[in-house]
């Protein structure tokens, strides 16, 4: 009996592993090839059939997966579109990538191992990551490394390490305009009053980058409708779906009939329309999950920076330590606009402010358009160069506008400009 | 009359020869194998190759042994802190908690001392301060315990998220670096633990953790005590023990040594506070503190093999894109495996014999 059953079980685990073994050479080759060493790169480049293709190894560390459908899914969609342009240049990318890491020393551990795999190059993805490339970074001088959305490059005295964001307000402030037409449109038809006119913001936390974009945000809406008021309610995390959705049903229900995010879930956009109100997006198209709510979206498109980064390395350049840039490089990019409801014109005005953010004619940041405490901005501070997180360095406002991220990367427009309220500033 | 006699009966075995014991332990093992290559087969992975990109990923380079190192070390420095609480029959689930604890204190230092105290004064106040928090935080579920016999596992663990939350508020609130950006700012350089081999030296205090818990354990008062306790709490009263008492002591050095943990995480690893500081250390070292059967030495061993799967996991994501999730499935069985091993070492199945034979007689 004992003897039967285990012969029994023996069976079924070697028919099971030979089915799988059978099916695995077919389907599995490239992932166990893939891990075969340092040869396999130019292995792979002979299928292009080029001889004198350069090959670069890079790594790329992620706080999530791709399945987030936002932050590190942007990064992936930037990695494939990157590696698919840069293999029409003849070079070749192979990349290794470390999902799911968290802030710690897990991080520094992941960019030690990705160091030690020969990674050319090793970009990081969250703010976070930052301190503990920075203790590795060093052991590598020959080693590229890249902290998205960070700010150390400028002043941590290492010549391999790199920061880099996109002028993401260039974007809010055109998801902004598309937002205020629409409030202007319900204006004119009578479904509001102009004082009705308030925008929800479901902001992760009041952080310079958020601050920057939502303030973008407003001025783009006030740009077309100038009535608008907006309401912004922390939620106190990055990524939390439920929370996303409660601010948005909040502010739903303190009267903003638009609602916007920065934060990573699609929620806002469902409960937004669940309570019959309108939103615009960020990091990704939300038109599909609310068809009758989302107006557009905008998000940062990292293939530019990838594919400009990567091919430095490859040809054997420098490149730039502290990079950013929007619209003109295609590094910030809008998602398609919900033709269907957004208000008539929408188009045609997005094209003309487009236009006018690339031409350089229009500031988002333009001091004649907003107050703080009822008095214009003459001069804010844009770098901390002491360490005490308060900007004390490169005056920001100059020409008329507050320039954004032209000192350093990373956003550091961090006021609170009149028409914007804040709600539960704890976080 | 007819009895009916179960399929398989269950009989406790006492005084097994070790060569039989052993058997049974490395048969496990070889199972736990057998096992995850099933695993990886299915996913595609060859599974000897896989095993090998294990053991190199973790411990083929200088580098990836101190990775490794670094990962043992509090997982054998939490094991031993609740070893002697285990041994009390004292179910002390809240080690996350109490390596939290410690870490704020010593992160406390860390920050708002750092230039005030000379840099080794500094690093053992840390030490300090983070002993007593742990400690302190361990002793209010023992002290609910002796006072009014309170449930310790729940209390415990529900201790773990209070203590998690407090950091949540510190890293968004008083001890927040840039705003908005809940990220405690790096500690200076004076309250990071030096290194050692390449290592932060926590594994050097780990160690030496290791010989007093042995101590302790077997030659002292207080550890026949313990022993005792979780044997029986009658005759430990029989015999006069203040069984509150030594419930409380036991529950303050465990709770101390968590939080010694917690400073050399902080200090020694992540350099800075976070809320994941324990970061599931507090249960894993409760598997730790099983398989060796709360012998120290083997915690080192056990410790050791733990950060080696974890470590090689990594490793095994990187060059052969498994993801880390069948890494954790390997690991559990693994786990599984090792611990119910020892189910058999300790009880005999007997099966029914062939249908009524025993009735008629």
């Amino acid at each position: 009996m004992k003897k039967k059953v285990l012969a029994l079980l023996l069976v079924c685990a070697m028919a099971l592993a030979l089915v799988a073994c059978g099916g695995n050479n077919n389907t599995q080759q490239p992932s166990n090839s893939g891990g075969s060493d340092a040869q396999q790169p130019a292995a792979d480049g002979g299928g292009n059939g080029e001889g004198e293709a350069k090959s670069v190894k890079v790594g790329l560390i992620c706080i999530g997966d791709e399945n987030d459908q936002g932050y590190t899914y942007n990064f992936i969609r930037g990695k494939e579109a990157a590696t698919e342009a840069l293999a029409a240049n003849g070079i070749n990318v192979e990349w290794v990538v470390k999902w799911n890491i968290g802030e710690d020393s897990g991080c520094e551990d992941a960019n030690i191992e990705l160091a030690e795999e020969g990674c050319d190059l090793i970009i990081n993805n969250s703010f976070g990551f930052e301190p503990f490339m920075l203790k590795v970074a060093p052991d590598y001088p020959e080693i590229e490394f890249i902290a998205c959305t960070n700010q150390a490059s400028w002043g941590d005295g290492l010549e391999n390490t790199h920061n880099a964001f996109a002028n993401i307000y260039e974007g809010r402030y055109l998801a902004g305009v598309v937002a205020g037409m629409k409030l202007q449109q319900m204006i004119d038809d009578g479904e509001i009053t102009a004082d009705q006119a308030i925008i929800g913001y479901v902001g992760a936390f009041s952080f310079a980058e958020v601050i920057s974009g939502f303030t973008a945000y407003y001025l783009g809406a006030r740009s077309v409708c100038p009535s608008v008021t907006m309401k912004v309610q922390f939620v106190g995390s990055w990524s939390d779906a439920t929370e996303e959705a409660n601010a948005a049903s909040a502010l739903a229900d303190m009267g903003c009939v638009m609602i916007s995010q920065h934060s990573d879930n699609t929620t806002p956009a469902t409960t937004a329309q669940s309570k019959g109100v309108f939103h615009t997006g960020y990091n990704n198209d939300m038109i599909g999950v609310a068809p009758e709510a989302s107006l557009i979206g905008t998000r940062i498109d990292w293939a530019p920076y990838f594919e400009y980064a990567i091919g430095s390395v490859a040809n054997g350049g420098s490149f730039d330590q502290d990079w950013c840039h929007g619209m003109d490089m295609g590094a910030v990019v809008m998602t398609p606009l919900n033709e269907d409801i957004a208000a008539p014109g929408t188009a045609e005005k997005l094209a003309e402010v487009e236009d006018q953010l690339r031409s350089g004619k229009l500031q988002v940041f333009d001091t004649s358009t907003f107050t703080i405490g009822g008095e214009a901005l003459s001069s804010a501070f844009a770098l901390d160069t002491d360490g005490d997180f308060t900007p004390d360095s490169e005056e920001a406002v100059f020409d008329g506008a507050f320039h954004e991220s032209h000192f350093q990367s990373a956003p550091y427009f961090a006021l609170r400009i009149d028409g914007i309220e804040w709600i539960n500033e704890a976080f | 009359m007819e009895t009916k006699v179960p399929l398989i009966r269950l009989a406790k075995r006492e005084g097994m020869e070790t060569w039989k014991v052993w058997c049974i332990r490395v048969g496990s093992i070889l199972l736990a194998l057998l096992l995850g290559a099933l695993v990886m087969v299915l996913v595609g992975v060859n599974p000897i190759g896989a095993y090998g990109t294990i053991l190199s990923g973790a411990l083929g380079k200088k580098t990836a042994i101190r990775q490794t190192v670094k990962i043992a070390v509090p997982l054998l420095g939490c094991a031993l802190a609740i070893a002697p609480c285990f041994k009390m029959r004292f179910w002390n689930i809240g080690a996350e908690g109490q390596i939290t604890a410690g870490a704020i204190a010593a992160s406390y230092f860390a920050l708002f001392w750092v230039g005030r105290l000379p840099g080794p004064v500094l690093l053992v106040v840390m030490g300090l301060a983070g002993a007593a928090a742990g400690g302190l935080w361990a002793l209010i579920p023992a002290f609910f315990k002796a006072k009014w016999n309170t449930n310790e596992t729940l209390f415990t663990l529900m201790m773990n998220y209070i203590i998690i939350g407090v950091v949540r508020w510190l890293q968004g609130g008083p001890w927040e670096g840039r705003p908005g950006s809940q990220i405690i700012p790096q500690f200076d350089g004076a309250a990071c633990l030096p290194r050692v081999l390449g290592v932060h030296c926590g594994w050097i205090i780990v160690l030496v953790l290791v010989v007093f818990m042995h101590v302790y354990m077997r030659y002292t008062k207080h550890g026949y005590e313990i022993a005792v306790i979780g044997d029986s709490v009658n005759t430990a009263r029989y015999a006069g023990m203040n069984v509150g008492h030594i419930m409380m002591r036991t529950m303050f050095l465990s709770g101390a040594i968590s939080g010694i943990v917690g400073f050399i995480v902080a200090s020694g690893a992540n350099n800075t506070l976070y809320d994941g500081v324990a970061g599931g250390v507090g249960f894993t070292s409760i598997t730790v503190a099983w398989l060796s059967q709360l012998n120290a030495f083997a915690m080192v061993v056990i410790s050791m093999l733990l950060a080696v799967l974890e470590k090689g996991a990594e490793t095994l994501q990187t060059r052969l894109a498994v993801p880390t999730s069948i890494s954790d499935i390997i690991t559990g069985i693994l786990l599984f495996c090792m611990l119910g091993c020892e189910f058999f070492i300790n009880y005999r199945l007997i099966l029914r014999k062939g249908g009524h034979k025993e009735v008629a007689k």
